[in-house]
């Protein structure tokens, strides 16, 4: 099972969705999520894999062939790769069973039996067994996207391309199918790219997630990496929601704006520069203000705006003696209601200094 | 590489010779002198005071034509896309008739019904009022207009109902809850946003009655005047004044030029879409005690482009003599005897028309395909320049293609002047961007991945184009094959300059009986072309699912 | 070459300029090559039905050869020749149209053959070129019609100056000059007997314009115009035998005489069938026939003419040479259609 690298692609076109300089690995077997807003240049990367777009720079590798160059591209029916489309592309001209067939049309030395047996088999893998006389016209959303992973997985091919796989359907199918296809990678263990713009979706389907902005990998890691470490301000705010908080560096582990001091446990910066931290709601833990005011990273508040959401509590404070208002995700009680005075303390560990501030 | 670019880049080219040589040949002409380029035949063209003239009348003719088919076309429009006017069905049918009416065969209908004196309306209006004067003369600018008004209103009703079917009642009514009246709505809503289709379908009738040849020729020339298109065929009469025709012919080119562009700002890049209502429900307007008037009104505008002339034309078919009465001693088969076995060249024009027809729609439904999957799937380097050659004969009249095409295949390094190959051209340019819209709309209809999708399984290009892309292309294809078809068994303005007797086609022999005065004979042909046109209107209709006006499915 | 093959080539070299030479007098010869090629192609401007008829007697005559009409105006006949040349066709084998002026012109570009048909020798001189390229087919003389329901013969123009008269504006139709060899006649003989300024008078009285010399007749039987200004007097004769509602005035300042001449083109591709065609047309019955069903006048001395025809010699004939005619071609199409539009 191969992997996939990509050495400094570059696909310009028009300005949305162009991808510039991007560089990637995906390791054997893994499932990557490409994750990125709306033109960020994930489903031009995704494209370039596939081998529909020639790069104007860089190359794309699979194990030991180089399919990809400025001059030379592999066609995609030479490059053993399968892909599910946002749209699920199944022709409406052919039925269920024949839609999934057709690409084992080209796997030299199986017999129309053969390829009927493969197609029943793996209808029945995804829960579609006795819909293979049906046209895809006839089936719901969820059983369309059945077949398009059908048609994929059957011809076993190497490294396996998703686009939006999922943004087609409901909420509640969305959520199911994501699980099923976490169970059929597991299952099949394929290289996999799978491009979203939902971040929930990355989390639970992929190994690992490289977020792209602007036609670059800002970063790729773990969903616990990219949560817990970002390392830009645009990967902070892109996966779940954070407090950005900009300040100058006092010392090597302490951050000051204004009249507030934070500490930071990483303790590696460099005094005098300007500093951006990240600071996830649920790191802000609530108080009575007078509660402790000489810890570590305690400050004071007035409550301005509160939303209650079932297992956390939505607020909004303003800092006191600062221009600071910092969101908090706190447990229903205690309760703090609107104009309240509340302590607010962090976890020096909460506050995660940004590579990039931008 | 692909290994399919050279049949991509195969098309391309054939689609640049086809259009860049006849149109440059054409401007190559109009400036070449004996000694190196010149104006002289622009000064002389400009400077002739019957071509000046000439030039006045088609805009006249352009201008009220594009007048009187919005009058028509518009009212009619609305009436059938959103009222409760009865039979509503018969009448988009009735308009669709009348779209593909061969203009000419419309004008010579009208010769024998509105003639002054003998025309069958005119005798009647005598002997009912005892009358002297006619009541109808059509040999006059007035009824040139309209001849021509009530076979060009149906792109303006083309593009209205379109419209209109597309604008959702909320829009109304959102306008109405805020206290607008019916008549305050309609101006200030509804009328809005159907402007730019009124004005575009405007541009295409004013562009019709610009590169009409057969109703002018009909009835211009005998009332003693000339219009753009019959004064370039005159030009061709001996001594031919190829290089002045040619020169004559450019303004004409510039101007529908112009106007399409006006057309496709006003339009917007995005044409209707723009007032695409999205699941807006469309409400019925109730009409009351006007909904048998409406009818009426409907039925009477039909009964001047269809009823009438159709049933004088069934008449001259079957009588000696068309001006006199129905009577037993005036029925004959005759004129089908004459028509079929006694004249020459009637059958010969037959065959020649049906092959041309056969062989320019398969060529034609072909390459517009190839071209339309090029343009969308944009498989070549300049494949906007391919969607623009292959929709610029729009801006082409049939007489100037045909000058500029007499120009360039009656010398090296191609001579086809005198085969019916030359007509083959005319006709495969001529059709080509009608053609091509439809083949367009049918794969802009089928979503590039669905072709990706057999790629990535391992289908090569052709074989996608094969297997995955021609079979949920074919009714449009089909379609695209008879909207070509029928363009070409009605065409006159290019053919009445390219032909030779040995190629003659059914519109040029209709014309050339004409000039003759031989009714029974046109009559005769005038029902064979309206029967083949109306054979392959029903195909169209049986591929597509849907009526040929339609919009969308 | 061997010396046995030259001598044959020589034999039927020989054997070749007999037939030759032999060919105007002996038909069956020439019949033979004829046969061969199968068709003849003539353009014409004879009425449709008549032209239509005389390739029918010709094809019952000689089954073996098709003959292949294209009626149009003299005028298209030109265009269409001299366009075709222009690209380098030769298509046509007969030509014949109603304007002696072409043959001037065509002889002059040497595109005739030089061809005396058989039996033309009784013919007037009026019908024959002086050097042998062209013979006149048939006659017709220009004469006003009008429509009998609409007026009586005492109420009916009698001269050509009566058509002047305000009384017939809009009621009256002409053909066109350019298009028409017969009418491009008339109106130069018109010119010569009152200038041009007839016509400026003429023009006054609001024509209706149609193309074909044959035209003006249907259009006056139809009713649509009552009074027809020129055209061919047979195409009015045979509406008349029809039964239509047509009388024929001879006006007496005198009628133009058209003689419509027939020519075999130097480039024919199908000189024998065109000989053995041109010969048959102006054979005794072919001309009878013209005569009878048609109403034309023709050059054959033999020919009997209906009792309800006019006699040519009984006519003031006016006329006009085809090198005039050819000459002021140009002038006289430019003229008309200053004075009368299109």
């Amino acid at each position: 099972m191969p992997g996939v690298i990509l050495k400094a692609l570059t696909k310009r076109y028009g300005d949305v969705g162009a991808v510039d300089g991007l560089s990637l690995e995906i390791k054997p077997g893994e499932l990557l999520a490409l994750l990125g807003p709306s033109g960020c240049g994930k489903t031009t990367t995704l494209r370039l894999v596939a081998g529909f777009l020639a790069p104007e720079a860089g190359e794309i590798w699979v194990g030991d062939r180089c399919l990809s160059t400025p001059t030379s591209v592999v066609p995609p029916e030479r490059r053993r790769m399968a892909m599910i489309f946002q749209s699920y592309a199944l022709w409406p001209h052919m039925t269920v069973a024949q839609n999934v067939a057709y690409g084992l049309r080209f796997k030299p030395g199986l017999s129309r039996g053969d390829r009927e047996a493969r197609a029943r088999e793996m209808l029945r893998v995804v829960q579609l067994a006795g819909y293979e006389a049906r046209y895809p016209g006839e089936l719901s959303g969820g059983q369309q996207q059945r077949v398009a992973v059908a048609r994929a997985l059957v011809v076993e091919p190497e490294i396996l391309l998703l686009d939006e796989p999922l943004s087609n359907l409901d909420a509640n199918l969305r959520e199911e199918m994501r699980f099923e296809i976490r169970r059929l990678h597991e299952t099949f263990g394929i290289t996999t790219l799978y491009v979203t713009h939902d971040q929930a979706e990355a989390m639970v389907i992929s190994d690992r997630i490289a977020v792209l902005q602007a036609g670059r990998v800002a970063q790729a890691g773990t969903a616990d990496d990219l949560y817990h470490r970002p390392r830009t301000r645009f990967v902070a705010e892109f996966i779940g929601r954070t407090n950005v908080v900009e300040g100058v560096a006092a010392s090597r582990d302490t951050v000051t704006r204004g009249t507030v001091r934070l500490r930071v446990a990483s303790g590696e910066l460099e005094p005098g520069a300007r500093v951006v931290l990240s600071i996830r709601p649920h790191q802000l833990r609530l108080g009575a203000p007078g509660d402790a005011t000489d810890a570590t990273n305690a400050l004071r508040g007035t409550v301005r705006r509160t939303a209650f959401l079932g297992d956390t509590v939505d607020y909004e404070i303003a800092i006191a003696g600062s221009d600071l208002v910092l969101r908090a995700a706190a447990p229903p009680t205690p309760r703090f209601e609107i104009g309240a005075a509340v302590g607010v303390r962090i976890d020096p560990a909460g506050c995660v200094p940004l590579a990039d501030g931008d | 590489m692909d290994r399919s670019i050279a049949v991509w880049v195969g098309a391309a080219l054939a689609l640049v010779v086809l259009i860049a040589l006849p149109l440059g040949w054409l401007a190559y002409l109009s400036v070449s002198g004996e000694h190196g380029a010149t104006l002289g035949h622009y000064r002389e063209a400009f400077a002739d005071p019957a071509l000046q003239k000439a030039l006045w009348n088609t805009v006249v003719l352009a201008f009220w034509t594009g007048l009187v088919s919005v009058a028509i076309g518009a009212p009619l429009a609305w009436l059938t896309a959103r009222t409760d006017v009865p039979a509503r069905g018969l009448i988009r049918g009735l308009v669709l008739a009348s779209f593909v009416t061969p203009p000419f065969l419309g004008a010579f209908a009208w010769v024998m019904l509105a003639g002054p004196n003998a025309g069958i309306l005119n005798t009647l209006w005598r002997s009912v009022t005892g009358a002297e004067e006619p009541l109808l003369n059509i040999f006059t600018m007035p009824g040139l207009v309209f001849v021509v008004a009530i076979y060009t209103f149906p792109y303006v009703y083309i593009m209205v109902a379109n419209t209109l079917a597309l604008i959702a009642s909320d829009l109304e009514e959102a306008a109405a809850i805020l206290g607008a009246g019916r008549l305050a709505v309609a101006r200030t809503v509804t009328l809005p946003m159907v402007l730019p289709a009124l004005a575009s379908g405007f541009i295409l009738a004013v562009l019709q009655a610009l590169a009409l040849f057969g109703s002018p020729a009909i009835l211009a020339l005998p009332a003693g005047f000339h219009t753009v298109t019959t004064q370039i065929w005159s030009l061709f009469q001996f001594p031919p004044k190829v290089e002045q025709a040619a020169a004559f012919s450019i303004p004409l080119l510039l101007a529908t030029a112009l106007l399409l562009q006006v057309q496709k700002r006003l339009l917007g890049r995005r044409g209707y879409a723009a007032v695409g209502g999205k699941g807006g429900q469309r409400r019925t307007i109730p009409l009351g005690p006007w909904r048998w008037p409406a009818l009426a009104a409907c039925l009477l505008v039909m009964s001047a482009a269809i009823f009438l002339p159709y049933g004088v034309l069934a008449k001259g078919a079957f009588v000696r003599a068309w001006a006199q009465p129905l009577s037993r001693d005036n029925l004959t088969l005759g004129n089908f005897a004459f028509t079929f076995f006694e004249y020459g060249s009637t059958r010969a024009a037959i065959v020649n028309t049906l092959e041309l027809a056969v062989l320019t729609a398969c060529v034609g439904a072909a390459m517009v395909a190839l071209l339309s999957y090029v343009t969308n799937r944009r498989l070549v380097v300049g494949h906007q320049l391919v969607a623009f050659l292959v929709l610029a004969p729009v801006v082409v009249p049939g007489v100037v293609l045909a000058v500029g095409l007499f120009i360039a295949y009656t010398r090296p390094p191609f001579v086809l002047y005198g085969t019916l190959w030359i007509l083959f051209l005319a006709y495969l340019t001529k059709e080509m961007p009608v053609g091509y819209a439809q083949a367009d709309a049918t794969f802009r209809a089928i979503p590039a991945d669905l072709e990706d999708a057999g790629r990535v399984l391992g289908a090569g290009r052709l074989r996608i184009l094969r297997e995955i892309t021609a079979p949920l292309a074919k009714s449009g294809i089909i379609a695209a094959w008879c909207f070509i078809f029928i363009g070409v068994i009605r065409e006159l303005s290019a053919s009445i300059l390219l032909f030779t007797p040995s190629t003659k086609v059914m519109s040029v022999v209709i014309f050339d009986l004409k000039e003759e005065g031989q009714f029974g004979a046109i009559s005769v042909l005038g029902l064979v072309m309206l029967a083949l046109t109306f054979a392959t209107v029903a195909l169209v209709q049986a591929a597509l699912g849907r009526d040929v006006l339609g919009a969308r499915r | 070459m061997s010396k046995r093959s030259t001598g044959l080539a020589v034999a039927v070299a020989l054997l070749a300029g007999l037939v030759a030479r032999g060919e105007a007098q002996t038909p069956s010869t020439h019949l033979e090559a004829a046969k061969k090629e199968g068709k003849v192609v003539w353009y014409t401007s004879l009425v449709l039905p008549s032209a239509e008829r005389v390739a029918k007697l010709f094809e019952t005559a000689y089954p073996d050869i098709k003959v292949e009409v294209h009626r149009t105006g003299s005028q298209r006949i030109l265009q269409r020749v001299m366009q075709e040349l222009s690209a380098n066709i030769k298509n046509v084998d007969v030509i014949h149209t109603s304007d002696a002026g072409h043959y001037v012109l065509l002889k002059e570009k040497k595109l005739l053959a030089k061809y005396t048909p058989a039996g033309v020798e009784g013919f007037p001189a009026g019908f024959k070129d002086k050097d042998g390229y062209y013979y006149g087919l048939r006659a017709t003389v220009n004469a006003i019609f009008y429509n009998t329901k609409a007026m009586s013969a005492a109420e009916a123009p009698k001269t050509w100056k009566d058509l002047l008269d305000p009384k017939w504006k809009g009621k009256m139709v002409t053909a066109h000059p350019g298009y028409s060899g017969v009418i491009a006649t008339h109106v130069l003989a018109l010119v010569h007997l009152y200038g041009w300024d007839y016509f400026k008078a003429l023009s006054q009285n609001k024509l209706m314009i149609v193309q074909s010399a044959n035209d003006p007749s249907t259009v006056v039987s139809s009713g649509e115009r009552i009074v027809a200004v020129n055209g061919g007097d047979y195409s009015a004769y045979q509406l008349k035998k029809k039964g239509n509602p047509i009388e024929i005035v001879y006006p007496k300042e005198g009628v133009p005489l058209v003689v419509s001449p027939t020519a075999i083109t130097a480039f024919a591709p199908h000189p024998n069938a065109a000989r053995l065609f041109t010969d048959f047309t102006f054979t005794r019955e072919v001309q009878q026939v013209m005569a009878d069903s048609e109403g034309l006048y023709t050059g054959h001395p033999d020919v009997k003419y209906p009792a309800d025809k006019p006699k040519l010699n009984e006519l003031k004939l006016l006329t006009v040479t085809p090198e005039e005619l050819e000459k002021r071609n140009e002038e006289l199409r430019k003229r008309f259609v200053e004075f009368f539009g299109a």
